[in-house]
């Protein structure tokens, strides 16, 4: 009952202080149920839907129901740009992040010298942290880095500021890098792990039957790690969308990914763009969780068709 | 179709030594089956038939040509493995008509193929089924199906009917056997139900840990074992020591004539075998009758059409098999006759 007329306050608008100051203590009593069913659950996600409504009344400012901050973000055409560059980074590293995984999970399948030492070391990445990654970008591929001086050293450039711009351009290659390098040893775990739940027979078989090695892979052994690739992408392209520090120290400035555009909103000493971050910040979440659910779907589907309901 | 032979195969896994030392000629359109206990190395021997694992040793001819440089994809041979192995992501057509796609064969003349063998196999209804979608017996129809309609040269099959209730696995093993003499595949076909191997193969090829016991046809293996291993893996009961003297057998109960008695030197220790069902078991003595001994019954147990009895006779058992028309009760007085064109003897040196 408690929660129920919590919900019907919040959405009341108005209030006195009085009674704004009864809810928070009827929050603080409930906070235990309301931490779990409001913060896990989503009620952050709500929060930042209502600001960027025009709810802000911490800030004195509550226009709600206020449309103008979605319309002057998509009404923008840097906003489709830093959405488009958002997409473009999330998607092209989730990909080779994916190819380079599959390559190395087939690998760690057979037998060879030293393997469980390089299981060990494939894996090293997942326990350093992003910005140490990033760290490790700046300090490898950017001009004046590691890379440029050898190969200035071994003569291939004439001096290291001639090294070709890797970081900070819209290509993105650094931010791109830093995700492929951090996400391949997950990915990699996750379709290692099913790969072994699948065992060999099947490809023997396939062998048997007369297909080749390209056959046997397309259509023996893909179609069957595919929970793997997709529980893994969807995990690592939902972080790549949402992900702020790479795009950020890495990225090629402005247009900015989305997250680095709601980053800078949020650190402007005017409060009212709080509200236009947090407009971002939704349209993030609407245009990550579309992509995320039909893929989803479609996925579904797939598995529907093949007989596992 | 295809003759395959291994010669002195041997196969190790690191330190562990699957199989010895191999030597098995198989003709051409033969049905052979491989006999043996659990982990004696039957998945192994075909394993390295279908070039799926290589021996470490020895070598393996189709046709009298060495096949270790022949890849899988190249052998034409079939395989319905332990455990089906069917693609999960493909239907019954798909998973069936996966050989002859992958080899590029023309639409019309898969779906020509495809029909022949549904039918053959009894799946049509199947059909757009999905394995997880199937019984075991159907799904082992579908593996076999999907390995016949790409007309292998050698066919192996390993334990296809194990997973099979007895009504179900009596059918498959005709349905097997038809189908090989239809086509005339070679065909290595692995279980360890030695009912199953007499019935369905021409020769038997018995495996003990890695190492080939006999290979000779059930008949044989069943009458004539060459060790006493061979013998007692196949169902043999009553096996007991003797001196061979006179054309005679000197067993602890009794004198006993035997035939093959001449293989043998005066006073050679060896030891007989007589199968429990060659033993004729009479309430009243016969006059006359030879190598007739007189016992008692310890216990009766009752198979359905037969009952087993532990017969005591001086300081030893016999195991005798009768019809379960007339049963005698334990405590019995019984008269037991051991024919001896049924008794083998087995050299003590074979063992
Ligand atoms: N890849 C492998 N690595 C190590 N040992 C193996 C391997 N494959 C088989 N073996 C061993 O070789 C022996 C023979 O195995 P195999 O699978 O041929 O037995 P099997 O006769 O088919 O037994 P079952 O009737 O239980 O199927 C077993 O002891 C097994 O443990
Ligand atoms: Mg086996």
């Amino acid at each position: 009952m408690a929660t129920q007329d919590t919900a019907l306050d919040t959405r009341s608008g108005r209030r006195s202080t009085a009674q704004r100051n009864a809810l928070f203590l009827r929050i603080a009593e409930l906070a235990p149920i309301v931490i779990v069913l409001f913060v896990l659950f989503g009620g952050a996600l709500v929060l930042a839907l209502l600001q960027s409504l025009g709810f802000a009344p911490w800030f004195g400012i509550n226009t709600f129901p206020d449309f103008s901050y979605f319309g002057a973000l998509w009404g923008s055409s840097a906003f489709w740009v830093s959405l488009g560059l958002t997409l473009y980074y999330g998607l092209v590293s989730t990909i080779i992040a994916l190819i380079m995984a599959i390559v190395l999970s087939l690998a760690l399948i057979k037998p060879f010298r030293g393997k469980t030492l390089y299981k060990y070391l494939y894996k090293l990445p997942l326990m350093i942290p992003y910005t140490v990654g990033i760290a490790l970008a700046v300090l490898m591929l950017g001009n004046g880095g590691i890379l440029s001086r050898l190969m200035a050293l071994v003569g291939m450039i004439d001096n290291p500021g001639d090294f070709p711009q890797i970081l900070k351009t819209h290509y993105g290659w650094g931010i791109i890098a830093v995700y492929v390098w951090k996400q391949v040893p997950f990915m990699t775990l996750a379709i290692y792990a099913v790969l072994l739940g699948i065992g060999r027979e099947t490809e023997e078989a396939a062998a048997i039957l007369g297909a080749t090695r390209r056959q046997i892979f397309f259509s023996v052994t893909l179609p069957q790690i595919l929970p793997g690739i997709v529980s893994s992408t969807l995990i690592c392209f939902a972080f790549n969308v949402g992900a702020f520090e790479a795009p950020f120290i890495l990225g090629g400035g402005y247009p900015d990914t989305l997250p680095v555009v709601a980053w800078r909103y949020f650190n402007d000493a005017n409060y009212a763009f709080q509200l236009q971050g947090m407009a971002t910040v939704v349209s993030i979440g609407i245009v990550a969780g579309v992509i995320l659910f039909a893929y989803l779907a479609v996925y579904r589907r797939y598995e529907r068709m093949r007989g596992r309901a | 179709m295809t003759q395959v032979q291994l010669r002195a195969v041997r196969k190790e896994f690191g330190s562990f030594v699957a199989l010895e030392h191999i030597d098995l000629n198989i003709a051409s359109g033969e049905l052979v089956a491989l006999l043996g206990p659990s982990g004696c190395g039957k998945t192994t021997t075909l394993r390295m038939i279908s070039g799926l694992d290589n021996p470490t040793n020895g070598e393996i001819l189709f046709d009298g040509k060495d096949v270790s440089e022949v890849p899988v994809r190249d052998r034409n041979v079939g395989m319905v493995f332990q455990r089906y192995a069917l693609f999960p992501h493909m239907n019954v057509e798909k998973n069936i008509t996966f050989g002859l796609r992958v080899r590029n064969v023309s639409p019309e003349e898969v779906s020509e193929r495809l029909e022949e063998i549904l039918d053959i196999v009894q799946l049509t209804q199947f059909r757009h089924r999905f394995p997880a979608q199937l019984s075991g017996g159907q799904m082992q129809r579908v593996a076999i199906a999907r390995t016949l309609i790409t007309k292998p040269s050698v066919l192996m099959m390993d334990e296809p009917l194990a997973n099979l209730d007895t009504n179900l696995r009596g059918e498959m093993r005709r349905f097997i056997r038809d189908l090989q003499q239809r086509f005339n595949i070679t065909t290595i076909f692995v279980t360890h139900d030695q009912v199953e191997a007499m019935e369905l193969s021409d020769r038997v090829a018995v495996l003990f840990d890695g190492r080939l016991e006999q290979f000779d046809t059930p008949d044989a293996i069943y009458h004539r074992p060459d060790k006493i291993s061979v013998a007692k893996f196949m169902g043999a009961s009553n096996i007991f020591e003797c001196t061979v003297a006179d054309g005679m057998i000197k067993a602890g109960f009794a004198d006993l004539a035997a035939i093959g008695t001449q293989a043998f030197a005066q006073g050679e220790r060896a030891d007989a075998m007589v199968r429990s069902e060659a033993i004729r078991l009479l309430k009243e003595p016969q006059d006359g009758a030879a190598n007739q001994v007189e016992g008692e019954i310890r216990t009766a147990d009752f198979f359905g059409a037969t009952v087993s009895y532990t017969v005591q006779v001086g300081e030893h058992e016999l195991n005798v098999d009768e019809h379960s028309t007339e049963k005698l009760e334990t405590g019995s007085r019984v008269f037991l006759q051991l024919p001896g064109d049924r008794i083998w003897l087995f050299p003590k040196r074979a063992n």
